[in-house]
């Protein structure tokens, strides 16, 4: 256990191997024993070289693909025991995903993106509306809601993505390089945000990133290379806020 | 980069997306199978009707027979030869017909034949019909009582191959002998008072002999067998028992020379336009004599073959253009397919060419490897389009034998090579043009706008430069509006009421309208939004056709149906398929919006209201043109299903009004016997006490080589007479007016009419001016008693008006019974002297006959064998549109083209009974001849009973007058004495059934050819979808990400499938209704729904569009969201 902290445990994670094309001659081993435990209301990073696991490891919290061994908990739920409709359900009641490009349905406005989870979680469509307005307006895009993403910019894009991840009110959200394509200052406005969201709902965020400073904004880092955790930094850093 | 650089880029392309190169394969394949498939069926069509007439013709391009009448002889043959030095071999034949009996079956009219032993090879061989091998009928035809047998003939005979032979043949010969006339009483000879001779008469018998049937020879195999359907004899063979005609008994009797230019007709067809010319030569040169002052030709020649390919142009014009416009409308489809496909690529290969500039490739570098790439697809597909045409040629082909099939050679795939390039050619150029030019235009666009994914927007406003076509085709719109009455001066200004009464007028309305529309669109949607703007022209482009099928044809404004009926419907349809798909396409938002409101309430499905409506607006051209291949597929299926409905329907529905009581007919084999105590119209009453009316009718067929007695369609003595296509062989009725009118007087005589059916074109003096299409049955009942008041007024004589038929130069769309006249927009023929020239008028059935028309019947043979001509105008034509119409008529549906009888197919011309006394035919001219009848001498009779039309108690009626008169040595037979007479009794309704039958196999095979386009639409649909999903990966992985389960992401592939399914069904639904309704409204016959077809075409497209859509929906639903949000295209 790399860390330890009297909070509830939200995330809990032994073991865990993912190796692709298994058996083949091209497998690939990506996760070599992922031991992780996160607590409620952390914001974690995670960083390492190209190719060391990341996404994997973040694919496999979200269940968006089976791994090969290992437990992970979420909720004190053992999410490897459910069947894929039930790790789907629980997937869009209590995860939330970011990605780093191509994040959001091109054929849907931003509002039409971000109040979708809420459809399938059953809304009515006026209620599923409103509330998507409504954590548009939050985030500063309320002059774009009707907008198509190709006609957003970058970080219109990623906040329509936040937006989108949250209003579910997921317990953790998952961000593959969240601000990877975008430039420093939006990168700054997108990181500042999710701490803002962070700090106010207690909502637990796992970001890959491969950039320190906007690494250094989370709670702690976690160091990955070759599909092992290599050491975890503890914050805060420098200029927290 | 160079070449090899370029092959390889293209080669690693189309290795890595393996399904998206299939699908454009697979969408160039299906839509070359389309084009090469329709064209090969088309072709196949046109030569099985040609081949199954000229298969009959043998190796035989021209006959000679005696100019005016009466046989040639041996010494002809020199003579002839000379005048054809060009021709490959000459042959002498006799030809006529008689009766024949062979065991307990008996034909009435068996032709026979006889030909020299010795004739040319040139002229082919005989084939064994048992083992297929040559024969040499020498050896078979030793005396004059032995004879070959075709094997059609034996096969109508009951005869089979294992039948032994010879087996015997029973038959007569017309024996003609001059004897002293007796005085009856003492017996002597009567001599002559002046003279002291002895008076001679003619003694005419029957002499019935028995033949020796020695071998059966193959009819259906081409070869010179094929030209002899009946009984063959040797020349002198025949030549002993035709003489017996003769009193004088000369045996030197040549009924016609045959002549050949080549061998092999039918794996070598002649050039036609050759024969044709020398043909003309032929006639240029032929020698003349002087009878009675007048020059006559002493060889009369005629060229069936030609003839053959004149009338198959004829009947087969407006069958072949139908079935083209469906093939253009399918192959349309095809189209669609490849384009939409290929529009599939268009971001794809925006990203990919955004990637390669990036890293320094040069245009024209990726240029060439899309070209590759496309090449490649374009030939593969094209290749594999060709084996699917080839194979669907091949199969409907064997529809076309158990359709059509008089001899499997007949009907052969035939396939073009020009076609087949042409078509593959095609498709391989659309498929590489769809997919490069969309690429060509990527590889000029913004790198990084690429490379982000921008779309090419296709909402941007038009260019000048399309703006200008848009003026064009306006002015183009405007020119055919103007066209309607400056231009063409015969038809009326759009301004003017009468301007929108006329076919001719509303083609030009349709063609008007949609230019002007289309170009107006155009041009305002520089200005106003595109939408707006092609709403306007899809509303005109659907609405007019429409508007003319509904309104103007339905409430009665069109009042002239003449004209193009065909051009209309094809304008109309197209149109209106252009209109609905363009429509729909442009508000296909709307719509979508519609669908995810509503589907949005339903729990479970709310995710797939929100994608899936979405994915299909987002991508607009190409959800349009999916729904618009079902579209155009679906309204060519109820368009042909609900004419087939409609016509059934209104056939059977009032069939019963229109057959005017009668129930059954009867024809005899010869007309009755002259019996002293009885007649047969009497024993008929006897044979069933619910027979309450006998009509009996005189009728005439001529013989196939009876040229003399064909009706003549140009004034024989014109000096532009020809007889190649000026004689017709129709045949000939006598009406009286007691078999009409029964006891009543006149049309004004309320008194019931005996037989009082519906005529279709009116003579003069009752035709109204303009033909009212919603008239009430009593209206055309009455319209039709005056007619028949004029037919038998002895006084009456109608104009000729200036109508010829030709048949080399057949106007189809003056085809008779399509379209009701008015003869507006003909002149009468005027003589010398300025004053309209009139005769007397005959009644018709013939669709070859148009109102107005003057023809020259044959009536009694002079002594130079030269018929005597009458000339007559049509007067009215009965209307065969209405079941029972004319009962002896509608041959033409129930025996189709494979009984060769062209008279039955050509119709029959009637007359009034005052004109009888003058034809041989009825009998009474001539006294020597052997057709001599008497007045009531009938042959056919209109038989009225007490049971309702349908009942099946009329075939038991119709069973027991067979049976009165077919059965050996009792009932009718015994009668007269005679075992040579056969009648055939029809029901009214069997023979329906029959026409509804062949009416059906017609239609089945319009909807093979029409679904065929289904099912081609179908395969489309699972390639388009496969294509979506496959391109749609990283939004599916995305869907499973924030939660979709997987029945929503399945659900969503298939409902964008189904709803596109569903729009095309429906434009589809209500295009083929609406121009169902135009055409019935055409013909003046009930619509009817097919409501079961629809029902199947809804549940075929449920079908396909769930296993298009769910089998690649469910695959994508199983791929892992991680591995699927990896997906970059
Ligand atoms: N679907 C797959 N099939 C085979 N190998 C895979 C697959 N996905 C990932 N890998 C391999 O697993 C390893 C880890 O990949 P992963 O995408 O998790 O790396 P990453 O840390 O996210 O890298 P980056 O920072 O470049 O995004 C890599 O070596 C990669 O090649
Ligand atoms: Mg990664």
């Amino acid at each position: 256990m790399f860390h330890s902290n009297d909070s509830e445990v939200i995330l809990k994670i032994e073991g865990l191997h993912k190796r692709y094309n298994e058996g083949k001659s091209n497998e690939v081993h990506a996760l070599r024993g992922i031991d992780l435990e996160v607590k409620k209301g952390d914001m974690m990073a995670i960083m390492g070289p190209s190719g060391c696991g990341k996404t994997t490891l973040l694919n496999m919290i979200g269940h968006l693909d089976k791994n090969s061994g290992g437990e992970i908990h979420i909720s004190k739920i053992d999410t490897n025991k459910l069947s894929d409709g039930q790790q789907t359900a629980f997937r869009r009641d209590n995860i939330g995903f970011i990605f780093q490009l191509f994040n959001l349905f091109p054929f849907l406005s931003a509002v039409e993106n971000v109040e979708t989870p809420l459809l399938l979680q059953g809304y009515n469509s006026g209620i599923a509306r409103e509330q998507a307005k409504m954590l548009l307006r939050d985030l500063g895009m309320g002059d774009r809601l009707y907008h198509s993403p190709m006609e957003l910019s970058g970080g219109q894009q990623q906040r329509v993505a936040v937006a989108r991840a949250l209003i579910t009110d997921p317990a953790i959200i998952l961000g593959d390089e969240p601000t990877g394509d975008l430039d420093s200052t939006t990168s700054a406005e997108v990181i500042t945000l999710f701490r803002r969201i962070n700090k106010m709902n207690k909502q637990t965020f796992v970001l890959v990133t491969h950039n320190r400073w906007i690494a250094e904004k989370c709670d702690y880092i976690v160091h990955m290379i070759d599909g092992k955790i290599s050491n975890m930094e503890m914050g805060p850093f420098k200029e927290e806020k | 980069m160079g070449l090899i650089s370029s092959i390889k880029i293209a080669k690693r392309a189309l290795t890595r997306r393996k399904t998206k190169n299939f699908s454009a394969i697979l969408a160039i394949a299906l839509g070359v199978t389309l084009m090469v498939g329709i064209q090969i069926t088309t072709d196949t069509l046109e030569n099985a009707f040609l081949t199954s007439l000229l298969i009959r013709e043998g190796e035989v391009d021209i006959r000679f027979s005696n100019g005016t009448g009466g046989f040639l002889s041996a010494a002809d043959e020199s003579n002839i030869s000379a005048l054809v030095p060009d021709a490959l071999a000459i042959m002498s034949e006799l030809q006529s017909s008689g009766p024949a009996m062979i065991g307990s079956q008996f034909e009435p009219s068996v032709s026979m034949a006889g030909i020299p032993l010795d004739y040319n090879e040139a002229f082919g061989n005989f084939y064994d019909w048992d083992t297929g091998e040559v024969m040499d009928i020498s050896t078979y035809l030793a005396d004059n009582s032995s004879v070959l047998l075709s094997s059609s003939l034996a096969e109508d005979m009951d005869i089979n191959k294992s039948t032994e032979l010879p087996i015997n043949l029973t038959t007569e010969f017309t024996s003609i002998t001059i004897v002293p006339k007796l005085n009856e009483s003492t017996g002597f000879p009567i001599l002559n008072e002046t003279t002291g001779f002895p008076i001679l008469e003619l003694q005419i018998t029957e002499e019935r002999v028995i033949l020796s049937i020695t071998e059966i020879f193959d009819s259906r195999r081409p070869g010179i067998g094929a030209s002899y359907r009946g009984v063959l004899f040797s020349l002198d063979a025949y030549q002993d028992w035709m003489s017996l005609q003769d009193p004088l008994r000369n045996k030197d009797i040549i009924g016609a020379y045959l002549i050949t230019y080549q061998t092999d007709h039918f794996s070598t067809p002649i050039d036609e336009t050759v024969l044709q010319e020398k043909f003309d030569a032929l006639e240029e040169r032929l020698p003349v004599k002087m009878v009675n002052d007048q020059e006559v030709n002493v060889y009369a020649i005629d060229s069936s073959r030609l003839l053959y390919i004149g009338l198959i142009d004829l009947i087969f014009g407006l069958m072949s253009s139908f079935l083209n416009v469906l093939g253009l409308l399918i192959i349309i489809t095809g189209i669609l397919l490849i384009t939409n496909v290929q529009l599939m690529s268009v971001e794809d290969r925006e990203f990919q060419t955004g990637v390669l500039r990036a890293v320094g490739e040069k245009r024209g570098g990726i240029f060439r490897s899309m070209l590759f790439e496309t090449l490649f697809q374009g030939i593969f597909g094209g290749i594999f389009g060709l084996v699917g045409g080839l194979i669907f040629g091949q199969l409907v082909a064997l529809y076309l034998v158990s359709l059509f099939g008089s001899g499997s050679a007949s009907v052969q795939p035939l396939v073009k090579e020009s076609v087949v390039i042409f078509s593959v050619i095609v498709g391989v150029i659309l498929g590489m043009l769809t997919g490069l030019l969309p690429a060509l235009r990527a590889s000029r666009v913004n790198i990084v706008e690429a490379l982000r994914g921008i779309k090419i927007t296709f909402e941007e406003k038009s260019s000048r430069n399309l703006a200008f076509i848009g003026v064009l085709l306006s002015f183009l719109g405007i020119f055919f509006f103007l066209n309607n009455g400056i231009i063409n001066r015969n038809l009326q200004y759009i301004w003017l009421t009468s301007g929108w009464d006329n076919i001719s007028e509303w083609e030009n309305i349709l063609l008007g309208a949609g230019f002007l529309f289309t170009g107006l669109g155009i041009v305002l949607s520089r200005y106003i939004s595109r939408t707006k703007a092609f709403n306007l022209t899809s509303i005109v482009l659907w609405g007019t056709p429409v508007f003319m099928f509904v309104v103007a044809m339905g409430s009665g404004w069109i009042t002239d149906m003449s004209g193009s009926s065909l051009n209309i419907l094809i304008i109309a349809i197209i149109e209106i398929v252009i209109g609905s798909v363009m429509l729909v396409g442009m508000n296909l938002p709307y719509i979508m919006r519609f669908l995810r409101s509503t589907l949005i309430k339903i729990p479970g499905v709310k995710g797939v209201a929100q994608v899936a409506p979405a994915l299909i607006s987002s991508h607009k051209t190409r959800s349009t043109l999916t729904f618009a291949i079902f579209a155009v597929v679906l309204t060519l299926n109820v368009t042909v299903a609900s004419l087939v409905a409609t016509n059934i329907d209104s056939t059977v529905g009032q069939s019963e009004e229109d057959s005017r009581g009668i129930d059954l007919y009867v024809q005899l084999s010869d007309p009755e016997y002259n019996l002293a105590n009885t007649s047969y119209t009497t024993e008929l009453y006897r044979i069933d006490s619910a027979i309450t009316d006998v009509i009996g009718m005189k009728t005439f067929k001529p013989g196939s080589t009876d040229y003399t007695r064909y009706v003549a369609t140009k004034n024989p003595f014109s000096p532009d007479f020809n007889p190649q296509s000026n004689l017709l062989p129709l045949g000939f009725g006598e009406l009286r007016s007691d078999q009409i009118l029964g006891d009543a007087q006149n049309a004004t005589d309320d008194e019931d009419w005996r037989f009082d059916f519906y005529m279709y074109n009116l003579p003069d003096g009752v035709r109204p001016t303009s033909i009212d299409l919603g008239a009430s049955d009593e209206v055309l009942l009455d319209q039709s008693k005056r007619a028949w008041d004029k037919f038998f007024d002895p006084e009456y004589r109608m104009t000729a008006y200036n109508i010829t038929l030709d048949l080399e130069n057949f106007d189809i769309s003056n085809f008779g019974g399509f379209t009701a006249s008015t003869l507006e927009e003909v002149d009468p023929i005027l003589d010398i002297n300025g004053s309209e020239v009139q005769y007397p008028i005959v009644f018709t059935d013939s669709f070859l006959l148009p109102l107005g028309m003057p023809i020259w019947i044959p009536f009694n043979t002079s002594q130079f064998g030269f018929p005597v001509y009458q000339p007559f105008t049509i007067g009215g034509s009965f209307d065969s549109d209405r079941a029972g119409g004319w009962p002896l008529s509608r041959s033409m549906q129930t025996e189709g083209f494979s009984s060769g009888s062209f008279s039955g197919t050509l119709g029959t011309v009637y007359f009034p009974e005052r004109f009888s006394s003058y034809t041989d035919f009825f009998g009474m001219a001539d006294e020597l001849s052997p057709d001599k009848r008497e007045p009531d001498q009938f042959d056919t009779y209109l038989i009225k009973t007490t049971y309702p039309f349908d009942s099946p108690a009329i075939e038991d009626v119709a069973q027991s007058i067979e049976d009165f008169t077919n059965t050996k040595d009792s009932g009718y037979r015994k009668l007269i004495g005679d075992e040579f007479m056969v009648a055939t009794a029809t029901s009214l309704y069997s023979k329906l059934e029959a026409s509804l039958e062949m009416m059906e196999q017609m239609t089945n095979f319009l909807q093979i050819y029409v679904n065929f386009g289904l099912i081609i639409g179908a395969v489309g649909m699972a390639v388009i979808s496969v294509r979506n999903v496959a391109e749609r990966k990283r939004e599916i992985g995305m869907m499973r990400a924030i939660g979709f389960p997987r029945y929503q992401v399945m659900t969503a592939a298939l409902l964008e499938l189904m709803v596109l399914g569903f729009i095309g069904l429906i434009i589809g639904v209500v295009n083929g209704l609406f121009v169902n309704v135009g055409f019935s409204n055409m013909l003046d016959v009930p619509v009817v729904i097919p409501w079961g077809t629809i029902g199947a075409y809804l549940s075929f497209i449920t079908f396909i569009g769930l296993l298009a859509g769910a089998i690649p929906g469910w695959v994508a639903s199983r791929i892992p969201a991680a591995e699927a949000l990896r997906y970059v295209g």
